[in-house]
């Protein structure tokens, strides 16, 4: 099986290496101070703390904006597939370049953001939104909630899609309201979908790496500093090659913790 | 029953009309700001349209600009990357489907969690293995290291599609004299055509938006792609928003009509059969 090889050959090889790296002194030999500095590194922790929020906030609002755009897309609305396709096209965007774009409708001066919140009122000075330490996160987090949230509303109206419609006209039949149909039959149905389309959307975004990197490089200070940024930094700012291969370790099984039930569940269905 | 659901398309509308204002702002604003002079750009406070509608901003960068060159250079990373990692994709996602072995559902496991696996964990072991085999900084090494990247899911979404051929047909085609390799080129590939040109698309697209791997595997202008390169342009002291607009403009075109083409089958790849029941 030479595709096996292959495999074994572009990932395994270089997983391995990394192991070692992470266990390895800069000069030789073998320990587990890597491991064992990463509690008191507080920039590490900071980092932590930042990927959770970044992660956990994205996710959960890609699935409240997505869910909402899923449900108005499956009623029986006129243009739903133009509707539709224009959904879509944040998605198609590289997060790259979704980054360029955000940060200069951020801009303090010359961005659209502050001046329609100037003229509608809402604000009263020049916010900067990507350079106040309180601001920034939140800022990235709504800029990747308009990259993000298509995935998560294609997976969604997939699923509303196949709720049978018998359910709903029975409903009816007994009187039930709108919001009594949405908590009795839409929700239950969509309890698989809605699992599947956050844990994909988790890890896509414990990976993000573009968006972040061109929206703010991690600053100001170190607010936005997702770990995949930080381990970059110690790699190649820092060149820290058995520090940062640590660093990496530990994102990476986080990453596995969180989704060995998804895996779990996708193997038992073979 | 009609009467009673008319509330519910309204609220319905309205909520499409502001999806529509939320998706389409920020292109609007990247293509307005990618049309003004380098002084409107920054004027405060911004306009809106521009009052001068100019095109200098793209001749800059695709004439006097390396913007042909990033171009040059993503498309052909991409596209190897895609055609590479399809092809031994195909191998093992064939094996997969068809082939009982020892350990076949751990590895099927192995190659579901490595999608899984951050980037941030390879892209140290690829700098230091390319470097020694002399690999950095050329397209060989960077269509070897975004393999890493999309082999998973190629592999994943095309096991999907091969299980989706009846086992009959190849079977047929074994007792007509067919090698299992026979069979695949004759019965299944033609079967599964659909199915390929998916997964080159999906890995392209993966490897066209990539910056990491460009951003470690890569140094000066010679291997720049689209994405690299506009980076550096913000990471500039003075930055030149027509210009970087302008550059994200057409490196957004190819995947914007790609996923336009094939939005279908992406979703059916990207969910990579979880959504099937």
């Amino acid at each position: 099986m030479p595709a096996l090889l292959m495999l074994v050959l572009v990932l395994g090889f270089p997983i391995v290496v990394a192991v070692v790296n992470s266990l390895s002194l800069p000069d030789g030999g073998w320990t587990l101070e890597n491991y064992a500095k990463l509690p008191q590194d507080s920039r590490f922790r900071n980092s932590l703390v930042v990927t959770f929020i970044f992660v956990g906030g994205t996710v959960l609002l890609h699935l409240i904006v997505g869910f909402i755009i899923a449900l108005a897309l499956n009623a029986s609305v006129k243009g739903k597939r133009f509707f539709r396709v224009v959904a879509i096209l944040p998605w198609a965007v590289p997060d790259v370049i979704s980054g360029l774009m955000w940060r200069f409708m951020y801009n303090p001066t010359a961005g659209i953001i502050n001046r329609v919140l100037l003229s509608l009122g809402v604000i009263n000075t020049y916010v900067e939104w990507l350079g106040d330490s309180d601001l920034a996160l939140p800022s990235v987090i709504f800029a990747d909630v308009w990259r993000g949230y298509p995935f998560v509303m294609l997976i969604l109206l997939a699923g509303l899609q196949a709720i049978p419609g018998e359910q709903y006209e029975a409903a009816k039949v007994d009187g039930a309201s709108t919001i009594q149909e949405f908590r009795h039959i839409t929700i239950p149905n969509m309890r698989g979908m809605i699992l599947i389309a956050v844990a994909l959307d988790t890890i896509w975004q414990f990976r993000r790496f573009g968006l972040v990197f061109n929206m703010t490089a991690g600053g100001p200070g170190n607010v936005t500093e997702i770990l995949s940024l930080y381990v970059y930094k110690q790699y190649f700012r820092y060149f820290n090659f058995e520090y940062a291969a640590a660093i990496a370790i530990v994102l990476a099984i986080i990453m596995l913790l969180l989704s060995l039930p998804y895996v779990r569940a996708m193997v038992r269905r073979l | 029953m009609k009467r009673r659901l008319q509330p519910g398309i309204i609220i319905a509308y309205v909520i499409l009309g502001l999806v529509l204002l939320y998706t389409i702002t920020p292109f609007l604003w990247m293509i307005f700001t990618s049309l003004k002079t380098d002084q409107e750009a920054v004027a405060i406070p911004p306009t809106l349209w521009p009052q001068e509608p100019t095109i200098e901003a793209y001749i800059q960068i695709l004439i006097w600009g390396n913007f042909p060159i990033w171009f040059l250079n993503s498309t052909i990373i991409s596209l190897g990357t895609a055609l590479f990692s399809t092809m031994i994709g195909s191998f093992a996602g064939y094996g997969f489907s068809r082939f009982g072995f020892r350990g076949r559902a751990t590895l099927i496991g192995i190659i579901l969690a490595s999608q899984m696996l951050p980037g941030v964990l390879l892209v140290g072991p690829y700098f230091k293995m390319l470097s020694t085999v002399g690999l950095y900084n050329t397209y060989p090494g960077l269509i070897l290291a975004f393999t890493a990247i999309t082999l998973p899911f190629s592999t994943w979404m095309l096991k999907g599609f091969i299980d989706s051929v009846p086992e009959e047909l190849d079977d047929a085609a074994k007792i007509d004299g067919c090698t299992p390799l026979g069979a695949y080129l004759k019965v299944i590939l033609p079967l599964i055509a659909p199915g390929m040109v998916a997964t080159v698309i999906f890995a392209f697209l993966l490897a066209w938006g990539d910056l990491l791997w460009v951003l470690v595997l890569t140094s000066g202008e010679k291997m720049t792609t689209v994405t690299l390169g506009l980076t550096r342009l913000v990471t500039q002291f003075r930055i030149i928003w027509p210009q970087l607009m302008a550059g994200s403009m057409i490196g957004a075109l190819p995947p914007l009509i790609l996923y336009l083409l094939l939005q279908n089958y992406l979703v059916e790849g990207m969910t990579a059969g979880a959504v099937k029941e």
